[in-house]
């Protein structure tokens, strides 16, 4: 919840008020979320060794991750804006509240960048898996570690009871171009951490 | 009949006799001297000299308050002085103490760096989940700190800030005086037109501020964007990473703190940036005293919404009467009102019914809690002068 909360509590706040439909959200998220998971389980048994790759490409591998994400968050900052600036209509990215089209691409988007994102815990249950005896118990604990660690995003519904105007929205789009910005600077010092660290 | 017999008029009570100011001001002068008259300044003969002044510059200055009825000219010296003084007498005990301004990641962990209530709002979520402060300062002599120590600062501050709400902004924060004293320098802003959401901005500073605190376990601002590590310790840079964290708190205190007050005459840190400032906010709803425009009397001329220095009033506030929740009670739109509009109000009273006795109230409250706090920091700093000087 720590390492996703930066990212889901400002596009959930950019999304228009209502607990089904922050509801909707969330489950677009975790869902995606548990899509990313999944993918990181196979892999993580295919190869053995991914967790404990040598730092340089793993932090390659997390850079990019970051840089992404940081990437879909200015986009979604940029897409509230644009649909809020149209009523709430024209928005490609944010349009879960929208009846007509919903779609759900940013939602997703941030779900499964998040389910890569190798925050610590996620990487102590990577090690599990890879030492795991065949691909099928190495998804089934991440299926398990999903269940366990969604339990933590329950509260975050509640934050559709959060009246929305046009205060929460902006804070929510600075917000999320700050948190992309600290991604981006995240992802940009693991792609040349070498450089930046002097070593 | 009674209530209207009691309404306040201009020039009723202000300006007062000199007679009667001194007596308003007797239980400040009382508390200046008892914050003041320390027996451990007595070996120090410079921080002897310098408390002296400061007690006599703030009694001055409460003086000024009671006998004109203005309050934002005289609290701007104040404040000017503090923002000023601060950093000299801080950059002094550093440079005493470690030999320089930078400050390693060791000493932060280990908890050596002053007590500083900007990373308060950052420490509350970690806090709630781990029972672990993950508090950058220290309020012990030695370094690190106590739980009785801790629960002391932090009941000093919600006392303060309960009855004073955002005023703290104006009476007691160190550092806001020193883009007040650069919005002071212009006659007029060169930059007048500004979107009236980046008053958001500090909300979403402590958003990110917060979530992030919980996210890595650490005081995000303190690390990452408070523009006053610039004039106080800033990071150890030994590598890429910790030129760019200084390069950021230098660009934010010459952008937020000197070129934008200069350029627009508005607190512009405080206004659109500080997390500190948001938090403090929400504390302007439990506070006793705010700020009411009496629209009887209001032409509108918004010669108040000009005068504000943190873009507190607009013209839908105004039309209800009232203050936004940003206003730091600084009294900058009552002493620009030609017509007196603008008034001090206690809560649950009838507006501008007794609005100087509101005042007087307030001011006593956030003077006390000026002198206590501040008049320190600026005895310190005239200390760490009249030391280097003479």
């Amino acid at each position: 919840m720590a390492s996703c909360g930066p990212v889901v509590v400002p596009s959930l706040l950019a999304e228009r008020a209502g607990l089904r439909l922050n509801t909707r959200y969330l489950s677009t998220f975790l869902g995606a979320r548990f899509l990313g998971y999944l993918l990181f389980a196979a892999v993580a048994w295919e190869l053995g060794t991914l967790v404990s790759l040598p730092p340089a490409p793993r932090m390659i591998l997390i850079g990019v991750i970051h840089v992404l994400l940081a990437g879909v968050l200015l986009w979604y900052a940029y897409s509230a804006g644009h649909a809020c600036a149209q009523s709430c209509s024209g928005s490609k990215l944010v349009s879960l509240g929208v009846t007509k089209k919903r779609g759900v691409a940013g939602a997703a988007a941030l779900g499964f960048l998040t389910g890569l994102s190798l925050c610590p815990p996620f990487v102590a249950a990577g090690v599990r898996a890879a030492e795991l005896g065949s691909v099928a118990a190495a998804l089934l604990f991440f299926a398990v570690f999903f269940v366990g660690t969604s339990v933590w995003f329950v509260p975050f519904v509640g934050l559709g009871c959060v009246a929305r105007n046009e205060a929460v929205t902006t804070v929510a789009r600075m917000a999320m171009v700050l948190i992309a910005l600290y991604y981006a600077w995240l992802g940009l010092t693991m792609l040349l951490g070498r450089k930046l660290y002097g070593y | 009949m009674a209530t209207k017999a009691r309404i306040w008029k201009p020039g009723d009570t202000v300006p007062r006799t000199i007679g009667r100011s001194l007596l308003l001001t007797l239980p400040i002068a009382l508390w200046s001297l008892l914050m003041f008259a320390n027996p451990q300044r007595q070996s120090n003969r410079s921080l002897q000299i310098a408390s002296v002044i400061t007690s006599i510059f703030m009694i001055a200055l409460f003086f000024m308050m009671m006998r004109t009825g203005s309050t934002y000219r005289w609290r701007r010296w104040f404040f000017v002085a503090l923002g000023i003084l601060f950093p000299v007498g801080f950059i002094h005990n550093v440079m005493v103490m470690r030999g320089t301004m930078g400050i390693p990641i060791e000493e932060m962990i280990a908890g050596r760096t002053p007590f500083c209530y900007l990373p308060i709002p950052l420490l509350i979520l970690p806090a709630a989940f781990t029972k672990t402060l993950v508090f950058p300062g220290s309020i012990l002599p030695g370094g690190g700190m106590s739980g009785a120590g801790m629960a002391a600062m932090a009941g000093v501050w919600l006392a303060i800030t309960l009855v004073v709400g955002k005023g703290w902004c104006s009476y007691a924060c160190f550092f806001g005086g020193i883009e007040e004293g650069m919005a002071s320098v212009p006659t007029r802003a060169k930059l007048r037109r500004i979107d009236p959401r980046w008053r958001y901005g500090p909300w979403a500073v402590l958003l990110v501020m917060v979530l992030l605190s919980l996210a890595l376990f650490e005081p995000a601002y303190c690390l990452w964007l408070c523009p006053f590590k610039a004039v106080s310790e800033y990071v150890a840079a030994r590598n890429t990473v910790g030129m760019v964290q200084n390069g950021i708190f230098v660009v934010l205190f010459g952008g937020l703190v000197i070129a934008l007050p200069l350029l627009t005459k508005k607190r512009t840190q405080c206004a659109f940036f500080c997390p500190f400032g948001a938090f403090q906010s929400i504390f302007n709803k439990t506070s006793v005293f705010d700020l009411k425009i009496d629209r009887t009397r209001c032409s509108p001329c918004v010669l108040c919404k000009t005068a504000c220095p943190t873009m507190s009033l607009t013209d839908e506030s105004i039309a209800r009467g009232e203050t936004l929740m940003s206003c730091m009670k600084c009294g900058a739109c009552v002493d620009a009102c030609p017509k007196h509009a603008v008034v001090w109000h206690i809560k649950g009273t009838e507006v501008a019914t007794r609005p100087e006795r509101a005042r007087l109230l307030f001011l006593y409250a956030a003077w006390g809690m000026a002198v206590m706090f501040a008049g320190s920091i600026i005895a310190q700093g005239l200390a760490t002068i009249l030391h280097v000087l003479v």
